[in-house]
């Protein structure tokens, strides 16, 4: 067994369903295969008064013709499970091996194969297995042939798509290059590291096998020579008033069977996809605190948002990890502020904190957020005043945001005139459709959107009109603070530069407040006063942008400046920076940076650096901050490092 | 505009379909073992009417002459006669089809409307205790033979608490008109309405709760949520909404596996439907209402299935040609 069919194997287990599911089904068929040595009378034997009720001697009971129910369930379970393996494999044989042609060959082969695919998934299975049957007379053996060629395209469209994805993996590519013939990289590298959904399919494919093998049976087209839990059924329908448990025990016998594949198969789908149990979810209500005592009106001068030792906690199965680690920092009214990272690094986490939209496994576990000096998140909770929460009061009034817009962050059913005509609706109930809509004309001309694109669903935008709608859509209530996540990735150089700068313009003209959270060094350049780069769940160095850029203080700034590429400068060789694990780096003892910075000294693994000021609203928390920060940026990052070795 | 125009290309596109399926039903005819013509006919037909079939299929002409006959048969609506009224097959089949539709809709519409409100309310708290209990629940009962939950049914209902009549669609003495009628129409459906709905409220369920919980992950949600729409609007306008794309897909792959259903829920309940007519005709070796059965079901389901593609593309602007 390969070991990650072994880890998903102790993962079905683990979970109840899976565990029960998996024994009933092992004792289902360890029962059929003992049947011949369980010392039960012959299923076929007529030796009993008719028509007995279950008893000692005969636990289900006998039959219209005096037969051991108990006997002939368990025998039908041979029955059963012949068909289920039977039509299953068979199924699979043919399915995996079609779409494997098809989707490793592509072009006509898989246009005509998946042609068939669709066709067979609109014929109403049942029918032509009846049909079959009904011609070609009852035989076991023809259901389960019968059986196949009809489910087969499950299989195989399963296989089609997962041949696609494998085979432009590596090593089909080498095994290709290495000479080795079509059928043979099929047979060894693509079908054996295609199967495992194939599998998981496999035992619902098998419940409904025996599904239709009942079925068939209770309409009169079973096998005559064999005892099938279907036709007992069929034969207790007559003798339903006189003898019910004749009908009974084959009807329990088939839900215990089809109910345990079915849920095994659910089990197995879930183990190897944990994240299907757990995804989504309504938010989840939290503990919540009242407003502190003394909370004075705010002032002119009063910061638009404080945040202090903000942290948050994923809950990951047993595992917790602090994406955001004690953060803090202050965004002066019409103030912008950029924050850097890598991704991972905690800096999104650091946004949905401070608008509240965390997954329901994420929690903040202390901190305060304070926004125009009134409290809306205290000691990680946030503020409920008078049975609302604060933070619900500044939704998109006061606050909105920004999201990556290429990701679905609008409803694709709806048009975008329509969204933020809900959206502007939802905060002015008393506001009238001409109002509304000429609000959102202005908006729309503000960020140059044409009109005429106005009811366009977003998936008619280009991916740039697409983020201006996004834009659009944060504006329409004139908020006081913006904050915008990655809000021009994945577009193009061109339009990000654009966007950047229509986002820049806006705020000058109407006084926003800005945190842009990316993972671009330049984009941020760009628009904002303020810099702060984070690193695993730190604010490591935050400075006005010239300083952050001309002396740069901490060493993971000096890297992701260096791996800036200039357009004006000479041409010259990136840095790049090693793979981070975000959540070990959190928890070493030292310098987060440590393992990666190619300045660290033993101080730095000992013990963490303290936040060094510098002057003018720089910080850094590098034991050789001030070192750094006396370098520009364009020295060999070493050095300073080294000189304070030799000094000390 | 957008939508007409998807219509007559989808309509287009069944054409083939239609044909393949004529196409398996004439291979098994000439695959099976036996006589064709006792096959069409029926066993025990008398010798003329034999005579007159033969002609018809042109069954002493070459295969492919025998096909282009057959089509044209059926492209007249002509299923041959069941052997054992002598009416035309498609008559019989067409008396049948209000009291299936009736059934199986009814059914459908409890079915999938309880299904996507119970998976929606479980997609609320993915993995809590009650959530895993109701997906095994659901998971159960559409592992139930639906033909043995009618049974117990009826030995529960009918004939130990003898509240609710066990089998036909009216009864014998009852009225024929008024109110008094669809009353006694009402009662007769109670338990096979049951039965057929509650093995696919186990598939509404665990679909709906798949697809809501999937929804509920997106982007745009986020969005909503971070707007300040409340969290009953959130789900409904957003997540449902966009949930029910899927939702309608599978509904429209796996109306064959609802049809198969219904028809052995006629079968226990005696319910004067297609399906009652196919076991008739299986006990009765009635091959030509079989096969035309087939073929209706058949065209039932693909037309079905146009229609699901249809409202699929008025529920989403993203599908176009």
């Amino acid at each position: 067994m390969t070991p990650t069919a072994a880890k998903t194997l102790r993962a079905t287990v683990a979970s109840v369903p899976g565990a029960l599911s998996l024994a009933v089904f092992l004792v289902i068929c360890a029962t059929a295969l003992a049947a011949p040595i369980l010392g039960l009378p012959d299923p076929a034997d007529m030796a009993f008064a008719l028509y007995q009720p279950p008893s000692a001697e005969h636990w289900l009971g006998t039959d219209n013709f005096g037969r051991d129910i108990l006997s002939r369930v368990v025998w039908g379970a041979q029955v059963a499970l012949t068909v289920a393996v039977g039509a299953a494999l068979l199924s699979i044989l043919i399915g995996s091996a079609l779409g494997a042609i098809a989707g490793y060959f592509g072009g006509w082969v898989d246009g005509l194969l998946s042609r068939v695919f669709d066709i067979f998934l609109l014929i109403p299975t049942f029918f032509l297995i009846l049909l079959i049957v009904a011609l070609f007379g009852a035989s076991l053996p023809l259901t389960i042939v019968a059986i196949a060629l009809t489910t087969w395209p499950r299989s195989a469209r399963l296989m089609r798509s997962q041949v696609l994805t494998l085979k432009s993996r590596v090593y089909v590519q080498a095994a290709l290059a290495a000479g080795a013939p079509h059928w043979w990289v099929i047979v060894r590298h693509v079908i054996p590291n295609g199967i495992a959904p194939i599998i998981t399919d496999g035992t619902i494919l098998m419940g409904m096998a025996i599904l239709t093998e009942a079925g068939l049976s209770f309409l009169g087209l079973g096998d005559q020579n064999l005892v099938s839990w279907g036709s007992m059924i069929f034969e207790g329908q007559r003798h339903l008033r006189l003898a019910p448990w004749m009908s009974i025990a084959p009807g329990v016998a088939l839900l215990l069977l089809v109910a345990s594949l079915n849920l095994l198969g659910d089990s197995i789908n879930f183990a190897m996809n944990p994240q299907l149990r757990t995804r989504g979810g309504a938010p989840k209500r939290r503990a919540t605190t009242a407003p502190p005592a003394g909370e004075t009106a705010p002032a002119a001068d009063t910061p638009i948002l404080e945040v202090d030792d903000l942290r948050l906690v994923y809950h990951a199965g047993a595992r917790r990890i602090a994406a955001v680690d004690g953060v803090s920092f202050t965004l002066p009214r019409g103030g912008s502020l950029g924050i850097v990272g890598e991704s991972g690094c905690g800096k999104s986490s650091l946004g949905s904190a401070l608008l509240q939209t965390m997954p329901n496994n994420a929690e903040l576990t202390s901190g305060t957020i304070r926004f125009d000096g009134r409290a809306i998140v205290l000691g990680g909770k946030p503020v409920v005043e008078n049975g609302r929460s604060r933070i619900d009061a500044l939704r998109w009034t006061r606050m909105a945001t920004i999201f990556q817009s290429a990701m679905n962050a609008l409803n694709p059913v709806t048009t975008v005139r329509r969204q933020m005509m809900d959206a502007l609706r939802l905060h002015k109930p008393g506001i009238s459709r001409e109002e509304a809509t000429a609000r959102i004309a202005e908006v729309f001309a503000m960020i140059g959107i044409p009109a005429s694109r106005m009811n366009a669903y977003p998936h008619q935008l280009s991916g740039g009109m697409r983020q201006r709608a996004m834009i659009a859509l944060s504006l329409i209530l004139e908020p006081e603070l913006v904050i915008a996540d990655e809000p021009t990735t994945a577009l193009d150089m061109l339009i990000q530069d654009q966007i950047l700068g229509e986002i820049a313009d806006l705020r000058e003209r109407l006084n926003l407040s800005l945190i842009l959270v990316s993972h671009d060094m330049g984009a941020v350049a760009e628009s904002c006063d303020v810099v702060a780069v984070m690193y695993a769940g730190r604010i490591v160095e935050i400075a006005p942008t010239q300083r952050i850029f001309g002396n740069p203080a901490h060493p993971y700034t000096r890297t992701l400046i260096g791996a800036l590429p200039s357009l004006t400068g000479p041409l010259e060789e990136l840095e790049s920076l090693p793979a981070t694990d975000t959540a070990a780096a959190a928890a070493a003892t030292g310098c987060r940076f440590a393992h990666a910075c190619p300045a660290a000294t033993d101080l730095c693994r000992r013990a963490a650096p303290p936040a060094v000021p510098l002057g003018a609203g720089h910080v850094s928390e590098c034991h050789y901050a001030e070192d750094f920060a006396a370098e520009p940026s364009s020295e060999p990052h070493a050095a300073p490092a080294a000189a304070k070795e030799a000094r000390a | 505009m957008r939508l007409l125009r998807y219509f007559l290309f989808r309509l287009l596109q069944m054409f083939p379909i239609a044909l393949f399926i004529v196409v398996i039903n004439f291979a098994l005819i000439h695959l099976a073992p036996g006589d064709v013509s006792i096959l069409l006919a029926g066993e025990g037909a008398d010798p003329e009417y034999m005579q007159s079939i033969r002609e018809s299929y042109g069954l002493d002409r070459p295969l492919h002459e025998q096909l282009g006959a057959y089509l044209g048969q059926i492209l007249q609506g002509d299923l041959g006669l069941s052997f054992r009224t002598r009416e035309p097959v498609i008559d019989i089949i067409a008396e049948r089809i209000p009291a299936t539709l009736l059934l199986a809709g009814t059914a459908l519409v409890l079915a999938s409307i309880a299904g996507v409100a119970i998976g929606a309310v479980m997609a609320r708290r993915p993995g809590s205790a009650l959530d895993t209990a109701v997906t095994t629940l659901s998971i159960s009962l559409f592992s139930i033979p639906v033909f043995w939950l009618g049974l117990m049914l009826i030995l529960l209902f009918a004939v130990t608490l003898r509240w609710l009549p066990s089998s036909g669609m009216v009864s014998i003495a009852g009225p024929r008109e008024g109110l008094g009628f669809v009353l006694d129409v009402v009662r007769h459906m109670i338990l096979p309405v049951t039965a057929l709905a509650a093995v696919w409220l186990g598939q509404y369920v665990r679909l709906s709760r798949a697809s809501v919980s999937e929804t509920l992950a997106e982007p745009y949600v986020t969005t909503a949520r971070a707007i300040g729409f409340p969290e009953r609007r959130v789900m409904t306008r957003f997540a449902l909404r966009n949930a029910m794309l899927p939702i309608v897909t599978v509904l429209g792959l796996e109306l064959g596996l609802l049809l198969s259903g219904a028809v052995l829920t006629e079968t226990v309940f005696s319910w004067p439907g297609l399906g009652r007519l196919i076991y008739e005709a299986i006990l009765s070796r009635d091959t030509p209402v079989i096969m035309g059965a087939f073929l209706i079901m058949s065209f039932t389901v693909m037309l079905a299935a146009l229609l699901t593609d249809l409202l699929y593309a008025a529920l989403d602007p993203r599908v176009r040609l």
